[in-house]
């Protein structure tokens, strides 16, 4: 159901890209760059770079939930893409 | 202070706003209603077309309402409420906006909404498009702001039905926004009790996706309930990531913390209505019922979206 939201989410942003399950959780691929996202009991959602020439295994952030990794991811993925915010009017 | 209620009419260039405006403003249940309206052109006539005597009729000239005057809107609906409130005008009950035909009423409705000098006074009621019955079907295809103020309307009158039948354009309105009521109006003539007394609750009990004019409808629906932080995640992730393309959103939302007693949700793109809460389900249906319009807003994502929230609020809740 997350790679559901995830492409969905790729898709909105107007990014060609993938998204792959492995053991470790999913990977989210645009172009070069590829993201892994991985389920942390207790924790939420840790970002991380998936690419093996990366070295760097500091997490990139750690989210309590979808809304704080798909804002993150689209940081990361589709910085163009257009941000929204959410008002409630006054009535 | 109570709210005054305020409704938005827009429809297409010669779609019969004001014609309806007009016959509107004879119904002896309209006498205490102020008008506001917007006019494109060099030189506004509209006003002088509809047949009133007071003070209470206001226009704003010289652009669209939804962009170069939306300010003014703000400033003259500011203003009236002030004299209504020193009694230096006819006191007036409610407020009818009368949009130029080129307008888009998302901005409208979202600086009625929003903006902290009015939005405490009024009441956004309605958006009322008119669709002329002979014409109607060849502007939707020509103007995509006509779809647009079709597809975020409440209530929708078909006008000039002397003219043409206005069934075929009717089914072509149900396709583009079922949720909104479809009202036909001969010679301007229509019921306002119906008009204006639409509930905020209506929405369709389906889950299929309409594809027509650029423009998808479709219901998410849900048959246990949501916890509220859900529905709040759920809000904020589409008006962050579904941008212009999500144009309505209304919801009877079954929540777990209010059994019993449902969430009415409404938005118009971004800017959404803080939740009311109804006393009882208005019918027997039971189940969360969501209906989005919108531009090519995928369904599927919106579900899953709302599946995977409640997963993880639930998660925490238990944990």
């Amino acid at each position: 159901m997350l790679r559901d939201v995830l492409c969905g989410a790729l898709r909105l942003w107007d990014v060609a890209g993938t998204v792959e399950a492995d053991e470790d959780g999913l990977i989210v691929t645009v172009g070069r760059r590829a993201l892994r996202v991985v389920s942390i009991p207790g924790s939420g959602l840790e970002l991380r770079h998936a690419d093996a020439s990366i070295q760097d295994l500091t997490p990139l952030g750690v989210h309590a939930g979808v809304a704080g990794l798909l804002r993150h991811l689209r940081d990361e993925l589709a910085p163009h893409a257009k941000r929204g915010r959410l008002i409630i009017g006054a009535q | 202070m109570t709210p005054l209620p305020v409704s938005v009419i827009t429809g297409f260039l010669g779609s019969g706003k004001t014609t309806l405006l007009s016959r509107l403003l004879r119904d002896p249940s309209f006498e205490r209603t102020a008008v506001i309206i917007n006019e494109f052109g060099a030189v506004g006539l509209d006003h002088l077309l509809v047949e009133s005597s007071d003070e209470t009729i206001l226009t704003l000239e010289g652009g669209c309402v939804c962009c170069t005057v939306r300010g003014d809107l703000v400033r003259t609906a500011g203003d009236l409420l002030a004299r209504r409130a020193a009694g230096t005008v006819t006191p007036f009950e409610r407020i009818v906006i009368e949009t130029s035909g080129l307008a888009d009423p998302a901005p409208i409705v979202h600086a009625l909404m929003t903006d902290r000098d009015i939005a405490e006074a009024l009441r956004l009621e309605s958006v009322i498009t008119t669709v002329d019955a002979a014409a109607g079907a060849a502007t939707l295809d020509a103007h995509p702001q006509s779809v647009k103020q079709a597809a975020l309307a409440d209530c929708i009158v078909v006008t000039k039905s002397d003219l043409c039948d206005p069934a075929e354009i009717a089914q072509r309105l149900q396709t583009l926004n079922p949720g909104a009521p479809k009202l036909t109006a001969v010679h301007g003539a229509v019921d306002a009790t119906r008009l204006f007394s639409q509930p905020t609750h209506r929405v369709l009990p389906h889950g299929q996706v309409h594809g027509h004019d650029g423009i998808d409808s479709f219901c998410l629906r849900r048959e246990t309930p949501l916890h509220a932080v859900t529905l709040g995640l759920f809000l904020q992730v589409v008006a962050e990531h579904c941008g212009a393309r999500l144009l309505r959103l209304k919801g009877l939302v079954d929540v777990v913390e209010s059994p019993g007693r449902p969430a009415v949700i409404h938005g118009v793109q971004h800017v959404f209505h803080p939740p009311a809460w109804l006393d009882a389900w208005p019918d027997d249906d039971r189940s969360t019922r969501i209906v989005v319009i919108s531009q090519g807003l995928d369904a599927h994502w919106m579900q899953a979206l709302l599946e995977v929230l409640e997963e993880e609020v639930k998660a925490c809740s238990i944990s």
